[in-house]
């Protein structure tokens, strides 16, 4: 009977599922929920895991860009072309603090960057590129969105008569978008300025001076010998810095902190979850039918023939119920997304998710598919009298039984739940598992955010224990310690550096004059605190990036380009710049550069005002600034992020639910002759809802406190791993977070219970007398 | 004491049941009368069908009639709320199935007790429940589990379930139809017990003719109503003057 023509084949199933419409819609539903998940994780994760290569891609981002002062074109191109290894170079000129505006907004932060002939470095994503002419203008795409210009718009631009008009908006992802970079970045034709305005530095060198250049090798892999020439051959340009593709993909996982990590780890675990949750699911509606497959066997279908069918009908039900779950996560996460990766000048990927989200349509089918034929084979593969049996509980006593003498006699309707869904233990370990799953990424996710914020906010959880800093060319530390309310005060000296052996890599190095940890404590991985100003303690991320242990030695080149050497003594787990940085004491670096000028590290009495300090410090003329967690100037982004987590969360949130009401149905579906019973006795609807609500409190008592552990033990860790190793991630959920999963499962459960006893108690008693 | 004086149970007048609609509907009842009394066995026999089980699913508030009017122990069923239906099967009302319907997660005994534990029956429930086990012969195997009993066993613990409320009416549908012969007898032994000695009313279904002969009366379902069978005399007469 199984091979029947297709055609005959599909309008059977077809006509099967009609006859179960609600079992099946029960079953897609389930579907619906997961493949959201894991279509919003994979938009989500697909899109920020690839976004930088993407965007370095499109816009053709050079191997390595570097900055020095400025300089006539021709020295350097001509020092430049002597470099092996060279496919390209572009110079510009980059112009800081130059006053843009359009219509009401204005801001004296724009940064210029004017570009000659030669390859951009950034992608056109609206309009057009810049032609020679002096009054066009190109926008960052983070400009053109935070003051909503279009192409055509007018940009005043200070210094240009009558501003230029907007052909084209931009994207490079050689740094962060405005609002989250200080300054919005516009490109202006460098041969257009010269037609229209002769020299636009005014730096009289008789043509424009350049200030930076984008350089493209041959070979990546060669790229350290190309750096190490370059750095021969610049006597004479000075403060020269190189940054590499690599490190500015490393400056910008700085900018977008650890969550990028901690997202695409995310996908992962949500995507583990999805498949767990079909698995359940499906094998929950082959256990539905036991005694379907049983009559099937008996009239003569092979086993085989059972397990096609089977996994045939979950076909049709999976292929638009995945379809329409994936749309969804899609449209759920690709908003938020969109604006993430928007936001760290990034491109979504646009089509590209296309063959991704196909490939999740195909295995989620294929799971679905998998997870009904294999218990249906089993099944099939059991006598068809066995399997008859099999389809009623006190058909598989045992089970029953032994779970009936083991539990309390039932004390009302509740305990009747209790026992009726202990009874399916299969069924409840998987629900309590898809529950317990969902329970704990829900925790994580809040956990997540909650980390974001104190990251934001809390200095501390950066190991910072100061509470301000201040300017200390106007004053001195002696009489910062004067003001009330300040318990200590250092000089703090920080300077960006790179490594002597590999140019590309970026570090801060970090002194404080004695005990730096008074200060700043990031915890001890390995070693020991340093105790003189030749030795250092460096981070995690640095140590990994560079290869170095305890023992080794940091070379580093400063600014100046004088270089100094340290001798490491202690790994640290620090969260900030992913982890690279070196602490030290000063000594030694004032005295390979003395212009580092430091600022005093304040640190406030317990309970002082800080207002109050910041007042006085303002009036000794020190520019108070409050000491800032990762990303304190990143504010909108770190919302950004917290509502794409709150999102997930709330995703995982109505997987719950589904979960619980599933698993309810099911009860109430299979049971509905003890339910019809126990009405035909007289109970009443409020005795039904007390029957389902033991139930689902059984699974619920296996759930959270398991979710918790999961979240606890393997998650949290697991996902701080993943994001940074380098670092100790505060991630166990708190008190708060607790509470309120809690009190969302809670709720969660009495939605479900309310759901489906509702149903149940609709149901004649008759028809359930009959049926179940 | 006659039958005929006692006082009555169950009144249902021009009972009305349609199933379907339009051109599917079937008439299942058509204007059936039915009078029982306290004490009374009344059989119901008919042919598959013919709408015995919707008449005792009327009588038990498990449905509710299309016309007609039901009084139950003096209470009015047709137009009562489902509130009113649920306190009525629960104090009024025992129900004895074909297939037994016993929680499978409880034991013999916990069955028995169930309306009473679960629905905060009278505070004598679980009293009488051990009382119904010893009397049915049932306290050997009071805490074995539905599916480790005989179906005669479990018919009785169905039976004393549904007597555990202290009802005035007992309804069963084919209580025998799932049993052996002997089983079955001790069965509609208890169900005449049940009439005669505790005074209750009991409404049997049946296609069973053998245990249509325990009934006081016999009637016929055909056509939507209900007459009394022919050539079948009542026994309980038969029984009550001999008692008498």
């Amino acid at each position: 009977m199984s091979n029947r023509p297709g055609a005959a084949y599909l309008t059977g199933a077809l006509a099967r599922l009609r006859v179960r419409r609600g079992r099946g819609l029960l079953a897609a539903l389930g579907i619906v929920a997961a493949a959201a998940m894991l279509g919003a994780a994979v938009t989500v994760g697909y899109g920020l895991a690839t976004g930088f290569e993407r965007t370095a891609e499109r816009a053709d981002l050079p191997d390595v860009i570097a900055r020095f002062d400025e300089e006539r074109p021709a020295r350097v191109d001509e020092r430049v072309r002597a470099l092996p290894n060279l496919e390209a170079v572009s110079l510009r000129l980059e112009i800081r603090d130059v006053p843009i505006g359009a219509g009401s907004r204005y801001t004296g932060d724009g940064v210029a960057q004017v570009v000659r002939e030669g390859r951009r470095g950034y992608a056109i994503v609206e309009g057009r590129d810049l032609r020679p002419r002096g009054d066009e203008v190109v926008v960052e795409s983070g400009l053109a969105r935070e003051w909503s210009l279009e192409v055509g718009d007018r940009l005043e631009v200070g210094g240009l008569d009558g501003g230029a008009r907007v052909v084209g908006v931009a994207v490079s992802p050689d740094n962060v978008a405005y609002p989250l970079a200080a300054g919005p970045r516009f490109y202006l034709s460098n041969e257009g300025l010269l037609a229209r305005y002769g020299d636009p530095s005014g730096a009289g060198f008789g043509e424009p001076p350049v200030n930076s250049l984008l350089l493209w090798t041959r070979d990546p892999d060669r790229l350290e010998e190309t750096l190490t020439q370059a750095r021969a051959v610049s006597y004479g340009i000075t403060d020269l810095r190189f940054i590499t593709r690599s490190g500015v993909q490393v400056l910008i996982d700085q900018a977008a902190g650890i969550v990028v990590a901690l997202l695409v780890a995310f996908s992962l675990v949500a995507l583990t979850s999805a498949v767990l949750m079909l698995a359940a699911s499906a094998r929950a509606d082959v256990e539905r039918r036991l005694s379907t497959i049983g009559v099937m066997r008996a009239v003569g279908f092979s086993r085989r023939g059972v397990a096609v069918r089977h996994a045939g009908e979950a076909a049709l039900v999976a292929l638009p119920a995945a379809t329409l779950g994936l749309a969804i996560g899609w449209l759920i996460a690709a908003g938020p997304s969109a604006d993430l990766l928007g936001a760290i000048n990034q491109l979504g990927p646009g089509l590209a998710l296309l063959p991704l989200l196909g490939a999740c349509l195909a295995g989620i089918v294929a799971v679905v598919c998998a997870a009904t034929a294999w218990p249906a084979w089993r099944a099939a593969g059991r006598a068809p009298a066995e399997t008859l049996r099999g389809a009623e509980l006190r058909g598989r006593g045992s089970g029953a039984g032994r779970f009936s003498l083991r539990l309390p006699a039932p004390r009302g309707a509740f305990g009747l739940g209790v026992r009726i869904v202990a009874a399916r233990r299969v069924r409840l370990t998987a629900t309590a598992a898809v529950l317990a799953v969902a329970t704990a990424v829900v925790l994580l996710m809040l956990a997540l955010a909650a980390l974001l914020e104190r990251l934001a906010e809390d200095p501390g959880t950066l190991g910072k224990r100061y509470e301000l800093t201040a300017d200390a060319s106007s004053t001195s530390a002696r009489e910062v310690r004067a003001l009330p309310g300040v318990e200590s005060v250092s000089p703090r000296y920080a300077v960006e550096a790179t490594d002597s052996f590999r140019l590309g890599e970026n570090l801060q190095v970090i002194a404080f004059p004695g005990d730096h940890t008074r200060f700043e404590a990031p915890p001890l991985a390995e070693g020991r605190r340093l105790r003189s100003s030749a030795e250092a303690e460096i981070g995690v991320g640095l140590a990994q990036a560079l290869g170095l242990g305890v023992g080794a030695t940091l070379a580093t080149q400063l600014p100046s380009g004088e270089e100094t050497r340290f001798r490491v003594v202690g790994l640290v787990r620090a969260l900030e710049k992913d982890g690279r940085v070196a602490y030290t004491r000063p000594r030694r670096l004032l005295a390979a550069d003395p212009s580092i000028e430091p600022e005093l590290a304040v640190r406030l009495e317990a309970g002082a005002d800080r207002a109050v300090v910041e007042r006085g410090l303002a009036a000794a003329g020190a520019l108070p600034q409050v000491t800032g967690g990762a990303s304190t100037s990143n504010r909108s982004f770190l919302a950004l992020l917290a509502t794409l987590l709150r999102a997930v969360a709330l995703v995982n949130g109505l997987v719950c639910l589904y979960a619980l009401v599933q698993s309810l149905s099911l009860t109430a579906i299979e049971r509905r002759g003890t339910v019809a019973t126990l009405r035909a006795c007289g109970a009443g609807r409020a005795h039904v809802v007390l029957v389902l609500a033991g139930a689902a409190a059984v699974v619920v008592a296996l759930a959270a406190p398991f979710g918790w552990a999961l979240e606890r033990f393997a998650l949290a860790p697991a996902v701080a791993g993943l994001a940074a190793d380098y670092a100790e991630l505060p991630l166990g959920a708190g008190g708060g977070e607790l509470a309120l999963v809690g009190l969302g499962v809670v709720l969660v459960a009495g939605a479900a219970t309310a759901l489906v006893a509702r149903r149940a108690a609709r149901e004649p008693i008759v028809r359930g007398l009959r049926e179940g | 004491m006659s039958i005929l004086s006692r006082v009555t149970v169950v009144s249902a007048r021009g009972l009305v049941k349609t199933f379907g609609r339009g051109r599917a509907a079937r008439r299942v009842l058509d204007g059936a009368d039915l009078d029982v009394a306290a004490g009374e066995i009344v059989a119901v026999l008919g042919r598959s069908g013919s709408g015995k089980s919707t008449l005792l699913h009327l009588l038990g508030a498990l449905d509710r009639p299309d016309g007609g009017t039901i009084s139950v122990a003096g209470r009015r069923l047709e137009r009562a709320g489902e509130r009113a239906l649920t306190d009525f099967r629960r104090r009024h009302v025992g129900f004895v199935f074909q297939f037994f319907h016993l929680v499978p997660e409880l034991s013999g005994e916990e069955n028995v007790l169930l309306p009473g534990r679960l629905l905060g029956g009278e505070a004598g429930a679980a009293r009488r429940g051990r009382e119904l086990v010893e009397r049915l012969g049932l306290e050997e195997v009071a805490g074995a589990l539905p599916h480790t009993l005989s179906g005669g066993e479990q018919q009785r613990f169905a039976i004393a379930r549904a007597l555990v409320n202290d009802p005035e009416l007992v309804l069963a549908d084919e209580p025998t139809g799932n049993l052996d012969a002997e089983s079955g007898a001790v069965v509609l032994q208890l169900l005449r017990e049940i009439a005669a000695r505790d005074g209750r009313a009991v409404v049997l279904v049946t296609h069973d003719r053998d245990a249509a002969a325990i009934a006081d009366r016999v009637l016929w379902m055909g056509g939507g109503r209900l007459d009394p069978e022919r050539g079948s005399p009542p026994r309980a007469l038969r029984v009550g003057a001999g008692a008498a």
